[in-house]
């Protein structure tokens, strides 16, 4: 069905956002919430967690076994949008939701990234904007979620009238760039219809923290999440994934191999930091931001050992 | 009968003069240790089974059938001429009834302009054109279809570069004017002699109201009389305008607000919603409804001033000796400016003192009045300048300002409060955030990262009230009771306090007083701001309830065949020495009749000044890695007479004190320099402040002492007094905390960064 | 995961207005509504159900929640055609016989209004927590009205009414 035009539509917590802004105009909507086999999440020992695109986010805030299988999901989920939308949001659609770049929201800026011929932020309004990892476009990825489940290696299955394939979450996130105005790597007519978190990762210790411009109800200014398997005080697997500062899930895997084998002390920390930041380039009001993230940083990774 | 006086009452900070008309004489205030049966009680809202219900009514909710709806198409240039409208397309769209635009429409003065569609348009969110349509949606489609052949011209929406020398002149004497001055002493010269001086620079950002209730009317035209729904804070001023602008007599304007979905000031008078909606109901026939969206809301229905504030203040011999004072505010496309520079002539005894405040020009929006227009923005300056002022002079800031709030006269103008406990208002603050507690340098917080202050700062305001205002009592023959007036509830609680007070002074019960408000077929009311409301209408329903028991007495003494003078009447009851007889059943004996009282607002006494005072202690955490400010409590202290509900004054304040913790931490307003467009026109990223962001703890607390010389309630105003310290009140705790001043509010995390790198730099 | 064939049949709607059947405190009606009219203006506009507010129109703000199936929404971001036969509450209909809801009872006892024009939003936020929680604590309530704006400021009292109505239930 998703053909000509045709939109699919989950929770609509996004899109009908869009819709009301004229920044979507599907032909027509197909909904997906009938759909119950995509609703749920299970985990069979040894075979991973595996949850349906179209489970509610509240869902997954309030299982109480989900916060024992894998609690960065309740910790990162907490302080995501608000109640409301979290029951109608479900996970598919948090993965794939757009960026809040004001600009880009704002229906009477032509933005480059809807096929104008230039950013706005960038010698504009920035203090939201990105400070690392941006091309044309200084948007950055604003999902709660994301980070969480990229620091536990989260893998997503899409299907179409042309088959499944499965691929990583990390690689559903596109950098805007020349010709690329997309930011997600979704293909016409694909549904993500689930998410896998492989039985490996689920040892690990995870934390998320998010700083926000008020106490609740914000994109995050700055979040990360960090996870790594701690075995008598040293850090293995280590994952540590920015949000809010990069046009995607900002990752430098020399950053958690720095960390490989550490007992994250605070020059470790602040070394990891380093590397993850290494190329930052704040814009007029956002260098706040890098201070930010490295305090997050060394938090984070602190409370992995703590 | 009615008789012409002279009248002065201070409103927003400004002084105004006027003839008023009143009757018969004022009564005295309550003698000391007077039993009130509803004054200063706390009482429940008497609307709240109307607001916890959805069945209350606001403008929004009112839906006449065969109504139609307005969309407006807004200036998507921060300035431009308007060559040409081509609206054919628009009017062959099915459903769409009528288009107005400049070419088109009729004259309608409106603010200095006689029409509502500028040819110059000069701010991204004017009005260039309206739809009235069948249904929303309808509206909405044909606004794209309208053309409109713009020639853009040279703007500026910044402050300071429309301040400097660069900006285009958008008036033929510039953007800058002077607006308001002050001298008394000599300024210069104490400042070069102060062993002291502070010279420093602050800012506050654009802030914006929010009313959850859009500006919105609904309006009527029978082809003969105009009926206007709209959500406004003063009927009587919508109606105003709307004659000024439609050229009607009053007799076929109607204006109604009945429930109110917030104001803070911005909706105080006719808005071009409700011309357009007006003129197109005229036209049509039909029922019209034009309700701004919460963008259209955010770009063009009033916002307070950004400000560029410089103080210089000088002290010696632990005194304050000397004070300057200079103010820009961006007004937008404002006519006037909200002076900073109130509080700063009249708040403290400080002998040597200069002040200017200036009026800057631009391509934005305007400015509308918020919550104490200009007192937030300029006690944000006056009181942090003071805080750093004591900190170079080591001594502590509480003790410094005690030593120039004592005087019992106004500074300004000379003459003698008619009250004042400021006094008060410190020793009890200081008590409540245990002050003494307060370190130079702050304390430790909860952890290593976070550090802990304590800041005060000093409120002051007018809230004195005056005429006009006028009330009706009417009592049917049951006994029940109508109080007519034409003010408004817009959430403060007036239909609650006009109820206890006209109950209180009746001599019935709670339950059985009606208040009928926001109709402009009723006596004068107020504008529900400037905390007037009860100081205004309230001595006015006392002096209505008494009339109508005078009548009530009279009727009794001849139905019981007793003296009046043996009569009381308590609780609905007719009390003489040996019976007590419901006043249902004395009023029954008579056929059908109504009794009606009649009162009026008196002037105030010319010769005092009437203010309230107060003060905001607040206790902060600082985190100084992440620059996370988290308000533990704030201590909220005012002295504004006799309280007449504890209970809905406790909310006011607690109110108060949360919009200014947005105006401390979150709230500002985002404009694109290059294309003056609001960047921020919505909830998502303009941050008012949630639920979580409540302080653990605020203390409310009271002087509750009547002022005698005031009206005949004792009793000031509360709306605005609150909202005024607290943000310098939390600015001066957080450099307690940190040693880091910030001067700009919102105090974000960028700037708290900021100041604190600046802090640990010098240190 | 089951094959998406089998999930049930797909119903086509549109252009034009269509039939919906909702179940509306209680009672079955059906509207007939634009497939892209939202469920707050069908409850405002099309069933006369005034009481849930429009003030932001973007799911921001919290004014416009309803209950659908139990669960708070914010109707403005909800397809009314996405609620066929779905059970919706909305302000007026929590009442009952004349009685007013524990939570409407605790908002007037607290003064947990100024305005009111969040109220209706607030109250089914809350009424929504206590069913899932008939004991709320402070930071229950916080974290469950956290998506309602209130610009007057009652938070205070909204939350102290949140805890005292819970009390009441239970």
């Amino acid at each position: 069905m998703l053909r000509n035009g045709a939109v699919a539509l989950a929770g609509g917590t996004d899109l009908v956002g869009l819709m009301k802004d004229g920044l979507a105009r599907p032909q027509s909507l197909v909904d997906l919430t009938g759909i119950e086999g995509l609703r749920g999440w299970s985990h069979a020992k040894g075979r991973g967690l595996r949850i349906g695109a179209l489970t509610p986010l509240v869902e997954l805030e309030t299982s109480d076994a989900l916060a024992k299988t894998m609690p960065i999901l309740r910790e990162s989920l907490r302080d995501a949008a608000t109640v409301q939308l979290r029951t109608m949001g479900t996970v598919g659609g948090n993965l794939l939701q757009r960026n809040r770049c004001w600009y880009f929201r704002d229906e009477g800026t032509v933005c480059w990234l809807k096929g104008g011929n230039r950013c706005f932020a960038i010698d504009g309004e920035n203090r939201y904007h990105a400070i690392i990892g941006a091309q044309e476009c200084v948007s950055v990825s604003p999902s709660d979620l994301v980070p969480a489940l990229l620091a536990y290696d989260a893998e997503i299955a899409l299907t179409s009238s042309r088959g499944t394939r499965r691929m990583k979450l990390a690689d559903l996130f596109i950098t805007p760039h020349g010709k690329e105005r997309r930011e997600h790597s979704l293909r016409a007519g694909e549904l993500i219809t689930e998410v896998r978190v492989p039985e490996a990762a689920l040892a690990r210790r995870g934390t998320y923290l998010k700083a926000m411009d008020r106490k609740a109800w914000s994109f995050a200014l700055v979040s990360v999440a960090a996870a790594a398997k701690i075995e008598r005080g040293v850090a293995r697997d280590v994952r540590l994934i920015l949000g809010g500062v990069a046009p995607v899930p900002w990752r430098v895997i020399a950053a958690e191999k720095g960390l490989e084998g550490s007992t994250l002390d605070d020059a470790s920390c602040s070394d990891a930091a380093d590397r993850l930041l290494a190329g930052a380039t704040p814009l007029r009001d956002n260098g706040y931001k890098v201070t930010l993230a490295r305090e997050l940083v060394r938090r984070a990774l602190r409370s992995l050992v703590a | 009968m009615p008789r012409v006086v002279k009248s002065r009452e201070e409103f927003e900070g400004e002084i105004f003069e006027s003839l008023v008309l009143v009757e018969g004489k004022d009564l005295p205030l309550h003698a000391a240790g007077t039993e009130f049966t509803e004054i200063s009680k706390s009482r429940r809202r008497v609307d709240g089974v109307q607001r916890v219900t959805g069945r209350a009514r606001f403008t929004q909710d009112v839906y006449p059938p065969g109504m139609l709806y307005v969309r407006v198409l807004r200036s998507p240039y921060p300035r431009a001429r308007v060559r040409r409208i081509d609206t054919k397309k628009a009017e062959k769209l099915p459903g769409v009834r009528d288009v107005l635009h400049r070419f088109n429409a009729p004259k309608a003065a409106y603010r200095g302009d006689d029409t509502i569609f500028r040819e110059e348009v000069r701010f991204v969110g004017e009005e260039v054109a309206a739809v009235a349509a069948d249904d929303e949606q309808t509206a909405v489609e044909a606004l794209r279809l309208i053309e409109v052949d713009y020639e853009l011209l040279p703007h500026v929406v910044d402050l300071e570069e429309a301040i400097g020398g660069m900006a285009p002149s958008l008036d033929p004497d510039g953007n800058v004017a002077e607006a308001a001055t002050h001298k008394r002493g000599d300024a210069k010269r104490a400042l070069k002699e102060a062993d002291f001086v502070v010279d420093a620079t602050y800012r506050t950002s654009t802030q914006i109201h929010n009313s959850l209730e859009t500006h919105g009317a609904v309006a009527t035209w029978d082809g003969d009389q105009l009926t206007v729904y709209e959500s406004t804070q003063h009927v009587f001023g919508v109606r105003q305008g709307l004659k000024t602008a439609l050229k009607l007599p009053f007799s076929k304007i109607r204006v109604l607000c009945d429930y109110m979905g917030g104001g803070f000031g911005s909706k105080g008078s006719v808005g071009k919603h409700s011309i357009i909606a007006s003129l197109f109901t005229m036209r049509l026939g039909r029922p019209v409804r034009c309700v701004l969206t919460r963008e259209e809301e955010n770009i063009a229905a009033g916002n307070r001033s950004a400000t560029l504030q410089q103080m210089r203040i000088g002290g010696k011999g632990g005194r304050i000796t000397a004070l300057e004072h200079t103010s820009w505010a961006n007004v937008g496309q404002g006519k006037w400016v909200a002076n900073p520079t109130g509080p700063t002539n009249t708040l403290y005894d400080i002998a040597n003192l200069s002040s200017k405040s200036f009026k800057v020009v631009t391509n934005a929006g305007s400015l509308a009045a918020f919550r104490a227009p200009g007192y937030v923005e300029g006690t944000f300056a006056l009181e942090s300048a003071i805080d750093e002022l004591a900190d170079k002079m080591g001594v502590d800031p509480l003790t410094l300002r005690r030593k120039h709030a004592a005087s019992p006269k106004d500074p300004m103008v000379g003459k003698k409060y008619s009250d004042k406990h400021l006094i008060e208002c410190y020793r009890i603050g200081a008590a409540e955030i245990g002050w003494q507690r307060r370190r130079s340098g702050g304390i430790r917080g909860s952890a290593p990262h976070r550090r802990r202050g304590i800041g005060m700062a000093t409120q002051i305001w007018g809230g004195g009230g005056g005429p006009p205002a006028y009330a009706t009592v009417h009592v049917n023959p049951d006994g029940t009771v109508v109080l007519t007036t034409g003010s408004q509830d817009i959430g403060t609680g007036t239909r609650t306090v006009l109820a206890q007070i006209c109950a209180d002074e009746l001599g019935v019960d709670l339950d059985d007083v009606q208040v009928r408000l926001g109709d402009t077929d009723s006596p004068y009311g107020p504008i529900s701001a400037g905390s007037l409301t009860t100081a205004s209408v309230g001595p006015a329903v006392r002096i209505a309830a008494r009339d109508a028991k005078e009548q009530l007495l009279g009727a009794a003494a001849g139905v019981l065949e007793t003296p009046k003078a043996e009569l009381r009447l308590e609780g609905g009851v007719v009390v003489t020495k040996g019976a007590r007889t419901p006043l249902s059943e004395i009023l029954g004996k008579v056929d059908n009749n109504t009794v009606i009282g009649k009162g009026g607002r008196h002037p105030n006494n010319p010769e005092l000044s009437l203010r309230t005072f107060g003060a905001h202690f607040a206790e902060v955490e600082v985190d100084v890695r992440t620059g996370e400010i988290t308000v533990e409590h704030i201590v909220a202290v005012h002295d504004i007479g006799r309280i007449i509900n504890p209970t809905t004054a406790r909310s006011q304040v607690e109110g108060g004190v949360l919009q200014a913790l947005g105006f401390a931490l979150s709230e500002e307003r985002f404009l694109d320099r290059a294309t003056g467009r609001v960047m921020n026109a919505n909830l998502e990223n303009y941050k008012v402040p949630t639920v979580r962001d409540v302080p653990a703890k605020i203390t409310v607390k009271f002087v509750d002492r009547p002022d005698r010389k005031a009206n005949n309630l004792g009793a000031k105003g509360l709306g605005e007094p609150p909202i005024i310290p607290t943000a310098a009140a939390i600015a001066n705790a957080v450099a307690n905390a940190t040693g880091a001043r910030v001067r700009h509010a919102p105090l974000t995390r960028a700037r708290v960064l900021e100041a604190l790198a600046i802090a640990g730099a010098r240190s | 995961m089951p094959p998406l064939t089998s999930a049930g049949r797909a119903v086509l709607r549109g252009p034009g207005a269509t039939d919906v059947a909702l179940v509306v405190n209680g009672e079955s009606v059906t509207v007939h509504t634009a497939p892209r009219r939202t469920l707050l203006d069908t409850l405002r506009e099309t069933l006369a159900l005034t009481g849930t507010k429009k003030v932001c129109d973007e799911g921001t703000c919290g004014a416009c929640t309803v209950l659908v199936d139990g669960r708070p929404v914010y109707s403005c971001m909800t397809f009314a055609v996405a609620c066929e036969g779905k059970a919706i509450e909305t302000i007026e209909g929590i009442a009952k016989d004349g009685e007013l809801h524990p939570v409407q009872r605790a908002f007037i006892d607290a003064d947990a209004f100024q305005c009111g024009f969040c109220t209706p939003g607030q109250i089914m936020s809350i009424v929504a927590l206590l069913r899932e929680n008939a004991g709320p604590t402070e930071e229950d309530v916080r974290r469950a009205v956290a998506g309602n704006l209130c610009r007057c400021g009652a938070y205070p009292n909204i939350v102290k009414a949140g805890v005292s109505a819970g009390r009441r239930k239970s």
